[in-house]
């Protein structure tokens, strides 16, 4: 595991460098003078010049690149163009939001693709398949506003945008996850309003890695159920329910977690679209307010968090199926 | 055995029911809340850069500044009208070189400090030390002097014409507490702090400055003049335009300020509880042709292209009754429309020698622009044109200058002017190193005119010359003036002391909002 370990960390700094590349080359390609916008319509070309000077944007694209990865190394994400802000501060103030939501997604993704996959394993939970893969069938931002619809304009059940009410004042730290800072805080009206706001975008982006989840786990149960293991233990009167859960998930989770991984990854991309829509600080409002201003810093910024954790997952599940699938340990 | 596979998702169906039980009577509360608490909630497209009034130069914004923060002077609503502030009077000698600004007394900013003229010099001084975007309206400033508490006098280095309308710009000087400022001064004249922060003397405090999420206003009651009737004002950051319509009909939302899609208004007419209103406003949406190179270097061509959009009837199908057709290259208000006039006779025929063009636009969330771009392109292929359309970024735009043989043929795009005067406007619109200037329009004719009219004394001869530098242009159609458009909001029908300001595009006067 050690050596797997190891050879992730050198993917990780080898996937980063080649994003870095390809967002300066785009920056290079793309024709657009972010300097003059932000300096606005009435300054003179000169002070132009001299701002584009001072943030080292008159230098070529390769020094550039080496100065940007220098000061990236030392933890320094350069200036954003349109916050004028650190980036990392940036980051650091709007990853929270992202990072609460995915990992409620994720769970909300795992517990109905679990649902989805044991119960249709069985021949069973037609009406839940029904309902998820439909819902997975309608693109992101119009489910997201079908939800708002439904839940927020017409049944007034949960509220249409944020993280928190606005009456709310949220607790100052430790995690910057409401859910848990609520908690922790004893400050249960915040944990409470901070769930609200995550259900429906929460389900908006755990919907389709739930179906895939469900339908990759379906198929790899139904191969391990035809096997003579579990003939075996059905011969020994074993309770079915012993029999799928003990005997067989544990065999059929390889295909899954792979697939868990890969739709993990594509969550990251959807998250976009969604905090957009539900207007959740994120990560993904982030982004688009940056492309909007072409604040590469920003743009750079972004994607190497997004990149980075796009590996850790995979990396993650490269462990976790080494855990639940110990054929896999023997190289 | 299907009862226990089961029993994950029945818990959460019921989970679910409960949560759905247990928020909708807070829900219903919380819509009716709205309508009595002393809480205005506003929506932002995006964030603004940075509520710092020394540093910010957009639009979206405009409603914080101009709530945290006041001038010497501003505009009256619906005006160009010069107006006191801070300043109760001012003076301006015959050789327009000197201004004398009388200062309001008693007047405290948010921290308790008593404004007077030395908080007005070190403002000044700093808007000129951090040297960003809006530096350029103080540049022009010599020496200021502070003969008593109440008075600065402020020496111009030559004559500038527009000097008290960039007083009273939305992105005018506007005067900071000189205790934050040396308080929170670090290394970068309170930049860092300002970021995040606001001291001012207008009539609401900034209380949260929650980038990505929300900004909370908070009534100031030591404002001197009359005070807010909101005692909050909550603007969330809501990008999408779907959910803000959806926020504003649930009654989460008092007012969406501006790019509410002019095709959904009708559905808005037909909501009792809902009112659309639109204001007198500086933005023009204009065409611009690339005079630099092939085809529109032919005058002949670009004069063509002004026919063949058919503009009237354009402006009608986009714009509905939120916009007319321009009369002039200045907004009505700005300059007298008869000194540059526009018109553009119509023309169905086919154009000899027209052939392909590349032609783009910025997009908007209202759909105005896209929809006036393509049926501009509709309207020169059938002229014979081939124009290839594309939407642009801002940023992109800028980039045009430096390679203008490169640059598109055509450009679409709406803007206003810093202040209600000509010279903010011809200057940077169709002044040879005009920032808006984005197709590079070039006549040493236009630069020599608007010269002459900002160094002018006297106001005739003024506002002569920017009207003549109107006419080049005009007559040379390098920049066609499509239409005026109106400032439209949508807003809940209860909300009372409605003001709007020309200048101030896409804001409200907060403190004069009432329910």
């Amino acid at each position: 595991m050690g050596k797997l370990i190891a050879e992730r960390l050198v993917a990780l700094v080898g996937i980063l460098l080649a994003l870095l590349v390809i967002v300066f080359l785009l920056e290079s390609v793309i024709p657009a003078d972010p300097v003059r916008a932000m300096v606005g319509a009435s300054a003179t070309r000169e002070a132009v010049a001299a701002k584009r000077h001072e943030l080292g944007l008159d230098k070529p694209v390769p020094e550039q690149f080496v100065g940007f990865l220098g000061r990236a190394v030392r933890g320094d994400l350069s200036l954003s163009l349109h916050t004028r802000r650190p980036v990392r501060d940036d980051l650091t103030a709007f990853l929270p939001a992202t990072l609460e939501l995915a990992l409620t997604a994720t769970f909300m993704a795992a517990v109905l693709g679990f649902a989805l996959g044991l119960l249709t394993a069985r021949g069973r939970g037609t009406p839940l398949r029904l309902f998820l893969v439909g819902g997975a069938s309608v693109p992101g931002f119009l489910l997201a506003i079908l939800l708002l619809l439904v839940f927020y304009s017409g049944l007034h059940w949960l509220p249409g945008s944020g993280r928190l009410s606005s009456s709310i004042t949220p607790p100052s730290g430790p995690t910057k996850f409401y859910v848990v800072d609520g908690l922790l805080h004893g400050r249960l009206d915040v944990t409470i309003d901070a769930l609200r706001h995550l259900v429906l975008p929460a389900f908006c982006l755990a919907l389709a890695p739930a179906v895939a989840l469900g339908r990759v786990l379906r198929s790899s149960l139904q191969t391990v159920l035809d096997q003579d293991h579990i003939r075996t233990a059905r011969a020994k009167a074993l309770p079915e329910r012993r029999i799928l859960l003990h005997h067989a998930l544990r065999s059929s989770l390889n295909a899954p977690l792979t697939m868990a991984g890969l739709q993990l990854g594509m969550l990251l991309a959807g998250v976009v679209v969604i905090e957009t829509a539900f207007a959740w600080p994120g990560i993904g409002l982030y982004t688009v307010q940056s492309i909007a201003s072409t604040d590469f810093p920003a743009v750079a910024g972004v994607t190497l968090v997004l990149g980075a954790a796009y590996v850790v997952i995979n990396a993650l599940v490269d462990v976790g199926q080494l855990v639940a699938d110990p054929r896999l340990r023997v190289v | 055995m299907r009862r226990h596979l089961l029993a994950p998702v029945v818990v959460l169906l019921i989970g679910a029911a409960l949560a759905a039980c247990s928020s909708s009577s807070s829900g219903t509360k919380a819509a009716n809340a709205s309508s009595t608490t002393a809480t205005l909630h506003l929506a932002y497209l995006a964030d603004m850069s940075t509520p710092d009034p020394d540093v910010f130069y957009d639009i979206e914004g405009n409603t914080v500044i101009l709530s945290a923060y006041e001038g010497l002077v501003k505009y009256a609503p619906d005006s160009t009208t010069i107006v006191p502030a801070l300043a109760t009077s001012w003076d301006i000698s015959p050789d327009k070189l000197t201004y004398t600004f009388h200062l309001r007394q008693g007047v405290t900013f948010q921290d308790g400090t008593p404004f007077n003229a030395d908080a007005v010099k070190t403002s000044f001084q700093r808007r000129l030390d951090v040297n960003s975007a809006p530096a350029y309206m103080l540049q022009p400033v010599a020496s200021m002097t502070t003969p008593d508490p109440n008075t600065i006098v402020l020496t111009l280095k030559n004559v500038v014409g527009p000097f008290m309308d960039y007083m009273a710009s939305s992105w005018g000087p506007k005067i900071i507490s000189p205790k934050a400022l040396a308080d929170n001064a670090g290394t970068d004249h309170a930049q860092t702090w300002l970021k995040t922060n606001a001291d001012g003397t207008g009539p609401f405090k900034l209380t949260a400055f929650n980038r990505g999420q929300n900004y909370e206003l908070t009534r100031f009651d030591g404002y001197w003049g009359a005070k807010a009737k909101f005692a909050k004002v909550d603007i969330r950051i809501v990008p999408d335009m779907g959910t803000q319509r959806l926020q504003l009909q649930s009654g989460d939302l008092d007012v969406i300020l501006h790019s509410f899609p002019v095709a959904e208004i009708p559905s808005v007419q037909g909501n009792s509880s809902l009112a659309v209103k639109d204001f007198s406003s500086y933005l023009q949406s204009l065409l611009y042709l690339n005079t630099n190179k092939a085809p529109f270097s032919d005058l002949n061509l670009r004069k063509a292209v002004a026919g063949a959009i058919q503009r009237d009837s354009l402006v009608k199908e986009v714009y509905g009754s939120y916009g007319t057709p321009a009369t002039s290259s200045y907004a009505p208000g700005i300059l007298d429309q008869s000194l540059a006039p526009v018109s553009y006779p119509p023309s169905t025929a086919k154009v000899p020698g027209a052939g392909p063009i590349n032609f783009v636009y910025t997009a908007d969330e209202s759909g105005i622009q896209r929809r006036m771009a393509e049926l501009i392109q509709q309207r020169l292929n059938a002229a014979g044109f081939n124009a290839t359309l594309k939407e642009v970024q801002n940023a992109q735009v800028y980039d045009y200058v430096n390679d203008l043989k490169n640059a598109p043929d055509m450009l679409l795009m709406t803007n206003t002017p810093d202040a209600a005067h000509p010279d903010t406007w011809a200057r940077i619109l169709w002044g040879s190193k005009g920032g808006l200037n984005f197709l590079g329009y070039n006549s040493p004719k236009v630069d020599q005119l608007l010269d002459q009219g900002a160094q002018a004394t006297d106001k005739t001869a003024a506002d002569q010359a920017y009207g003549q530098a109107g006419r080049v242009l005009n007559d040379d159609y390098g920049i066609l003036f499509i239409a005026n458009a109106r400032d439209v909001m949508v807003m809940r029908k209860d909300l009372t002391g409605v003001q709007h300001v020309p200048n101030y595009p896409w804001a409200l006067n907060l403190g004069a909002l009432g329910r």
